[in-house]
């Protein structure tokens, strides 16, 4: 195949990429460094710990790198509002490209889910699915709960002149429930949607190239491709396939991180009950 | 005789004097109560510890053994007060084989704490040596009036009143009693456990289904919309 043959069409830019792969390093940090100390009573989490230096050096790490996703979130709220179109806000906020729950998204869950049964033909999905929605605005969610009671909890002293120290019993359970509800949904949900089904195997490469196959976005989201190509956009978008060795460096990439999460996963699962809550 | 007696029994006079006065005013060093201006600025406690800021009044904290007579006579308080060690109650008076036994024997759900389980701390180094009081007793260094000055800052540097609001030996929040003794937690705890599950139970089988539905897909080979560089420019 001619390697500037434009088979591809763009899907995330550079930017929003760099952001993918910051929060990817950032949060398996801090699953790595929070699992050490929340099984530090086994050798499972000693060991992690002795990566990040100990079961003190990953509190600091923990907190540090936790700032900088902090940083990460804010810088990311702020090139949101420079992307939105306020001139016509807040209509601009709605649309085939935003990332805003609709109506349609409701439709197409449950379509889809019809669809599993083989009751309904597969939704017309656009740009964004229901599931990227849904996994978009989780880390929102995610993040703001996490950095705020995480916080509290790393400057306890300045936090007990705001609250009651019992309520950094109740920061530190909210803390664990959630940060346990985001390793276990990035580790099973996301990294199976991202590489293990059939449409992605082995993995979707879109958040490191920063497209996909304009054949597969045909099958998966037609919905898109027909409003470009009824625009005539579709050219515009098409780009050619990255050269085999960043494609590489990609696949290295995506494997080493789903290796990181799936050795979290498991570890914490074998020693979950040799720890006390 | 001796000619330096005058000035040793004025050299002991004056000693006396000072140790006597010295201690005066160690002793006046009182618990500093958090309507004092300086504690106040630190805390944002609703104040609810300043109930235990009121001595016992007519109760007599330290109370002989009941029954067990000490030689012919039983101590009265002021005697007991000297021989006492310490001015604490025995939370522990009358437990059989006391000594043979672990704090854990009793309380092995206070044993499984953070602070025990993962800063190896032990029972002894908050609750202090034998007597062990009450920690709501009025001179337990574990009273919420002085607790974050005399237990929580030996390794919490700056703890206040509202830090030592920290509950170290906290309910399992997952048990229907702790609605009740630490509502807020239980709360807390269930919410979220109820948003985690009920997030799973959505995706979970739904990416299963999903991922067992595409094995059974056919994709459509459709004439591949391409574009060749060249041609574009040509266009």
């Amino acid at each position: 195949m001619n390697p500037t043959m434009k088979t591809r069409i763009k899907r995330f830019t550079p930017l929003q990429r760099i952001f993918h792969l910051f929060l990817m390093l950032t949060f398996l940090i801090q699953g790595a460094t929070g699992l050490a100390r929340m099984f530090v009573e086994t050798s499972w989490g000693k060991n992690l710990g002795y990566v990040f230096g100990g079961y003190e050096a990953a509190r600091t790490v923990h907190i540090y790198v936790g700032i900088i996703m902090l940083c990460g979130l804010a810088l990311h709220i702020i090139y949101l509002m420079v992307k939105v179109n306020w001139r016509k806000f807040p209509s601009s906020l709605h649309g085939p490209d935003s990332l805003l729950f609709s109506l349609k998204d409701v439709k197409d869950f449950f379509q889809h889910i019809a669809w599993f049964f083989g009751a309904k033909k597969a939704p017309h999905f656009d740009r964004w699915g229901y599931w990227e929605k849904f996994d978009y605005w989780a880390v929102f969610w995610g993040m703001i709960i996490l950095g705020a009671t995480g916080l509290l909890l790393a400057y306890q002293m300045a936090a007990s002149r705001i609250m009651p120290g019992w309520g950094l019993n109740v920061a530190l359970w909210v803390h664990r429930i959630e940060a346990i509800l985001a390793m276990a949904h990035v580790f099973l949900i996301h990294f199976f949607v991202g590489h293990l089904r059939r449409h992605n195997f082995p993995m979707d490469r879109a958040m490191f190239e920063g497209s996909v196959k304009l054949e597969d976005a045909r099958h998966e989201r037609p919905a898109w491709i027909a409003r470009l190509e009824q625009g005539g956009e579709l050219d515009g978008v098409l780009v050619p396939e990255a050269m085999t060795p960043q494609r590489v460096i990609y696949y290295i990439f995506g494997f080493a991180a789903v290796a990181a999460g799936l050795y979290l996963l498991i570890g914490a699962l074998i020693n979950v009950r040799y720890i006390s809550w | 005789m001796d000619r330096f007696r005058p000035f040793k029994l004025w050299f002991a006079g004056i000693l006396c004097f000072g140790l006597i006065f010295t201690g005066s005013m160690t002793s006046a060093q009182e618990e500093v109560a958090s309507a004092i201006r300086r504690y106040k600025a630190y805390e944002a406690s609703t104040g609810y510890y300043e109930e235990y800021e009121v001595r016992p009044r007519h109760q007599r904290p330290l109370i002989g053994v009941p029954n067990i007579r000490e030689g012919i006579f039983p101590y009265s308080p002021t005697i007991a007060k000297v021989r006492s060690r310490t001015h604490l109650a025995d939370s522990h008076q009358g437990i059989r084989f006391y000594t043979g036994r672990q704090c854990a024997d009793c309380h092995p759900a206070a044993a499984l704490d953070i602070h025990t389980t993962r800063a190896n701390l032990t029972c002894r180094q908050c609750h202090g040596d034998e007597p062990i009081a009450s920690i709501n007793f009025y001179w337990s260094p574990l009273n919420p009036i002085r607790r974050h000055a005399y237990v929580c800052a030996k390794c919490h540097e700056g703890a206040s009143a509202s830090y030592a609001a920290y509950v170290v030996h906290a309910p399992n929040p997952a048990l229907a009693k702790t609605f009740d003794e630490f509502p807020i937690l239980a709360w807390a705890f269930w919410i979220m456990v109820v948003i985690a599950v009920g997030t799973f139970v959505l995706f979970l089988p739904h990416t299963i289904l999903w991922g067992i539905r595409e094995l059974f897909v056919k994709k459509k080979t459709k004439e591949k919309k391409t574009i060749e560089p060249d041609n574009e420019n040509a266009d």
